[in-house]
């Protein structure tokens, strides 16, 4: 027994499983488990007093998506409507990070090659200063009383301060604000890794610039642009720092109900429901992106 | 019946250090409408930047630049009947052969009918038939060539731009494809301008050749005459092999002069248009030479063989430069070490214009 | 050729795009030199006294004004124990996250076995997962299993995505790393640790310094799971701000964030400048 062992054990498979013991047991633990603790709190009821009874209960998704029985359990379209929404502003955040991104990651990948490394170390700034900070900067800005609406009234382009804080539109700039780092660098890879006799070919056949631009140019960097757009959506969606700073009762989204659920309302396993159905939605983007990237491989 | 016209073309840039070079320098070159005319030059002589301002892509500082009498300088690289075979092949990864091919009638709104036609034909050309579904990466590097070469004529261009298309290939295919793209320019009838720095590939296709130096024409002549008859040293030494003499003409005598290097060795030259007293620079290929029993004595100092023949480099007696020299392989060749004559006829000596 | 017009007004956009960027910033950094207590907006003289009240030096001079001087001498001892446990948790996190990632990118790098594929994509997900998911995740896991929740929950939970963080970077380091040289140290006698030591990690050590930074950037930075998995007695500093910021804004924020700011700058420049360099 003690010798066949030893054959197995050999060197090298001592080194790997050595090397690769920490990771395995680490995020077996901590990272594996969680996640199948939520789906399991997920079925599971909740307790009177917080925490769960240990009894298979569907009603948590019930509530979300309709099958409530309407006694114990009440189907109330709000949580659809707040899923939606969570949705439509990860898209749009998606959207618009891309068409602010796009045209300077162009504008970048043309500049002297000193400009350009001065530009990128401006764009990847922000992202190692403190998140909370950026986004408290347009807590300042937004306010009623703050510089966005002082300046307005002060040229006198209107009377009254604008509503912009606390509303979706504040949610999504926000998160565009954030995202912004994550959406240019895939998409300035894409841009500066395009062959530029490509263009050149285009033009020559007698393609113009916009035709230039859809038929060659777009299609050739959509790899980066699905990169980026995948990168910025998973994070959008389950937000609750931005909606929590600048988004009033109009912009919460799901990631505010799921902190809702732990930290005030203390109903553990609806919580626990409502991340699942974020995982859910961030595992189908992500093999969904995997799927395509696959597809255009071949 | 000219084609294409470019007069006094000037373009400089600037380099990073801040200094100006003249990338063409007064570039006049007349092509005609169904000529194969090779832009030759080492890297760096302004044959690419006149390519480029002929598609489009690089303006003129002066000098201006006609396609059948139309100045073509106010039109963009879209709007210009003209056509470039780019030397990466810029083949769209994206789209399918058949969809790269038919790209120009795509933007020029032809229809799907009318456009497919074309593709089919324009693919039976270059000898691609059936190849319109692939893919451009499922596709060899000579496949990929002959569909950037379709994509190119599809639009039936009134002149066709190819920026060194052959470099990426390998040695047999690029033989063929020289053949093959002069069969197809005389079978399209129109113009072919082909840049490269390949004298042989130049020398294999083209009508005429106009070898290019520091962004000037050095000379322009048909195969046969820059190779014979260059103009100066700069052709003579960048086409073929060459041994160069440097002599002075001694005495005259009918048709023929007798030159005398500085070491002394003794030239016969074509007599025509020198005179006694002038110092030349005579011009012989490795081929013009042949042993014999008397002539300029010397000694192999290496012999390289080459297949069906032998390169001699022979050192004269009378010193001065080694003297390279193509000779029949065979089993009286001369070995290294040999004494040996070189004899040559002397009308094949060719004297420089200007040294 | 350019096309001058368009090359304009794209060069308009992109500077537009970064005063987008940094204008938000730059606000911060004024309104932190204002002394208007009462309304921050409004612009009244400049003044260092916020960051005077940070450092707990300035009780006399505010004792006058509107707000009480303890307020601060208060928030300023809870900011330096936040920040105290912030570069705690960092530190900490930084370590065995390095140790984790390096370990196992070494592993699928150099070996071939039959999970490797697994091992790879798996290795994506703790930095895709949404931190809520996760945050919320270990919450649960903790709290059932009847872990207490303190530093050490805190910094588990920056372990399990920074692993993957550190991971990513040092296997791209490795990516570029000629195997030829791991073969002629095998081929010379070496075991496979030696060679480990003295061959893979000198030529690592740039991707692990590299991955290290970032952990270490990121863990500082991160709210969202810290304030799932931290005890009523562990906050760290972004959580410690976040909660100051949803009480009301004050204007002793604004120093406090124009230093978040400020210490960012210098450190996102020591990088890249390291980086810079280890390239040429």
């Amino acid at each position: 027994m003690c010798w066949r062992l030893r054959k197995l054990m050999t060197r090298q498979n001592l080194v790997l499983t050595t090397l690769l013991a920490p990771v395995t047991l680490f995020l077996g633990v901590f990272f594996l488990l969680p996640l199948v603790i939520i789906g399991l709190f997920s079925i599971l009821s909740p307790g009177l007093y917080g925490g769960v009874e240990w009894s298979f209960y569907h009603w948590n998704y019930g509530r979300i998506f309709g099958w409530a029985d309407g006694i114990d359990e009440i189907f109330e379209p709000i949580y659809l409507q707040i899923l939606l929404r969570s949705l439509g502003f990860a898209a749009m955040t998606v959207v618009l990070s891309l068409l602010l991104c796009y045209p300077v990651a162009f504008w970048v990948s043309r500049l002297s090659p000193k400009t350009r490394l001065f530009f990128l170390f401006l764009v990847t700034l922000p992202f190692f200063s403190s998140l909370v900070v950026r986004l408290y900067a347009w807590l300042l800005i937004l306010k009623p009383s703050g510089l966005l609406n002082s300046a307005l009234m002060g040229i006198g382009v209107i009377s009254q301060p604008l509503e912009i804080l606390y509303t979706p539109a504040a949610v999504v700039l926000g998160m565009v604000y954030i995202m912004v780092p994550f959406m240019f660098l895939p998409l300035y890879s894409a841009v500066d890794n395009l062959d530029r006799a490509l263009i050149e070919a285009s033009m020559d056949l007698g393609a113009n610039r916009i035709q230039t631009f859809f038929k060659v140019i777009l299609p050739q960097t959509l790899p980066g642009i699905m990169g980026g757009a995948v990168i910025v959506f998973i994070p959008s969606v389950g937000n609750f720092i931005v909606p929590d700073l600048l988004g009033g009762a109009r912009g919460l989204m799901i990631g505010n109900l799921v902190e809702q659920q732990f930290l005030s309302a203390r109903n553990w396993p609806f919580g626990a429901a409502l991340s699942m159905i974020i995982m859910s939605v961030v595992l189908l983007v992500l093999l969904s992106s995997l799927g395509r990237a696959k597809k255009a491989g071949v | 019946m000219a084609s294409l016209e470019i007069r006094a073309a000037r373009r400089h840039f600037v380099t990073p250090e801040g200094g100006r070079v003249a990338a063409l320098d007064g570039i006049d070159l007349t092509v005609g409408a169904n000529e194969f005319v090779t832009l030759l030059g080492p890297s760096g002589c302004g044959k690419t930047t006149l390519l480029r301002a002929i598609s489009g892509f690089e303006a003129l500082d002066s000098g201006s630049i006609r396609l059948d009498g139309t100045d073509l300088a106010a039109l963009p690289p879209f709007k210009r009947p003209v056509n470039t075979v780019f030397q990466s092949y810029a083949l769209f990864s994206h789209m399918s052969v058949a969809r790269n091919v038919g790209y120009a009638l795509e933007v020029r709104g032809v229809d799907r009918k009318a456009r497919e036609a074309a593709v089919e034909s324009a693919l039976a050309k270059v000898g691609l038939t059936g190849m319109g579904g692939r893919r451009p990466n499922q596709l060899s590097g000579g496949q990929r060539q002959r569909v950037a070469l379709a994509r190119s004529i599809v639009a039936e261009p009134r002149l066709l731009l190819l920026d060194e298309p052959l470099s990426a290939l390998d040695r047999n295919l690029r033989q063929q494809m020289q053949i093959e793209l002069k069969t197809l320019q005389s079978r399209l009838g129109i113009a072919f301008v082909f840049v490269t720095h390949d004298q042989e590939e130049a020398l294999t296709m083209s009508d005429r050749i106009v070898v290019m130096r520091a962004g000037r024409i050095e000379q322009i002549g048909t195969p046969r005459e820059i190779y014979r008859h260059p103009r100066t040293r700069f052709v003579a030494e960048f086409i073929g092999e060459t041994n160069l003499f440097h002599a002075t003409v001694d005495r005259i005598e009918g048709a023929q002069a007798l030159a005398r290097t500085a070491q002394g060795v003794e030239m016969l030259l074509p007599a025509t248009g020198l005179r006694r007293g002038q110092a030349v620079t005579a011009v012989l290929r490795p081929a013009d030479f042949s042993l014999a029993d008397q002539g300029i004595a010397g000694r192999v100092t290496r012999a390289v063989y080459l297949g069906s023949d032998l390169q001699l480099y022979v050192q004269p007696d009378a010193g001065g430069e080694e003297i390279r020299v193509t000779a029949r392989d065979g089993a009286n060749a001369p070995a290294t070490g040999a004494a040996v004559h070189l004899s040559y006829a002397p009308e094949a000596a060719h004297v420089l214009e200007a040294a | 050729m350019r096309n001058p017009i368009g090359w304009a007004s794209l060069t308009l956009f992109s500077l537009g795009f970064f005063a987008f960027i940094y204008a938000p910033l730059f606000v911060i950094i004024g309104y932190s030199f204002n002394s208007n207590p009462v309304n921050m907006m409004v612009w009244d003289h400049f003044t260092l006294d916020w960051y005077r009240g940070l450092f707990g030096l300035a009780r006399e001079q505010l004792s006058g004004s509107v707000m009480p001087a303890s307020g601060y001498v208060e928030s300023t001892g809870h900011m330096l124990a936040a920040l105290r446990n912030s570069l705690m948790v960092a530190s900490i996190t930084t370590v065995i996250s390095t140790v984790i990632g390096t370990a196992t990118a070494i592993a699928l790098s150099r070996f071939r076995f039959r999970l490797k594929g697994f091992y790879s994509g798996f290795l994506m997900l703790p930095m895709m997962m949404p931190d809520i998911v996760l945050g919320i995740g270990l919450l649960i896991f903790f709290v059932t299993i009847g872990m207490q929740l303190s530093m050490l929950t805190i910094i588990i939970g920056h372990c399990t995505f920074l692993s993957s963080y550190v991971f990513i970077i040092v296997q791209a380091r490795m990516a570029g790393l000629d195997p030829a040289l791991e073969e002629a140290s095998a081929d010379l006698g070496a075991s496979e640790w030696l060679t480990l030591r003295k061959v893979l990690l000198p030529q690592l050590a740039p991707g692990i310094l590299g991955g290290a930074l970032l952990a270490f950037v990121i863990s500082m930075d991160d709210l969202v799971i810290t304030y799932f998995v931290a005890g009523t007695d562990n906050t760290t500093l972004p959580v410690y701000i976040f909660g100051m910021i949803r009480r009301g804004v004050k204007p002793e924020i604004n120093a406090i964030a124009t230093l978040i700011i400020l210490a960012s700058v210098v450190i996102a420049a020591a990088g890249l400048w390291l980086r810079a360099r280890k390239t040429d």
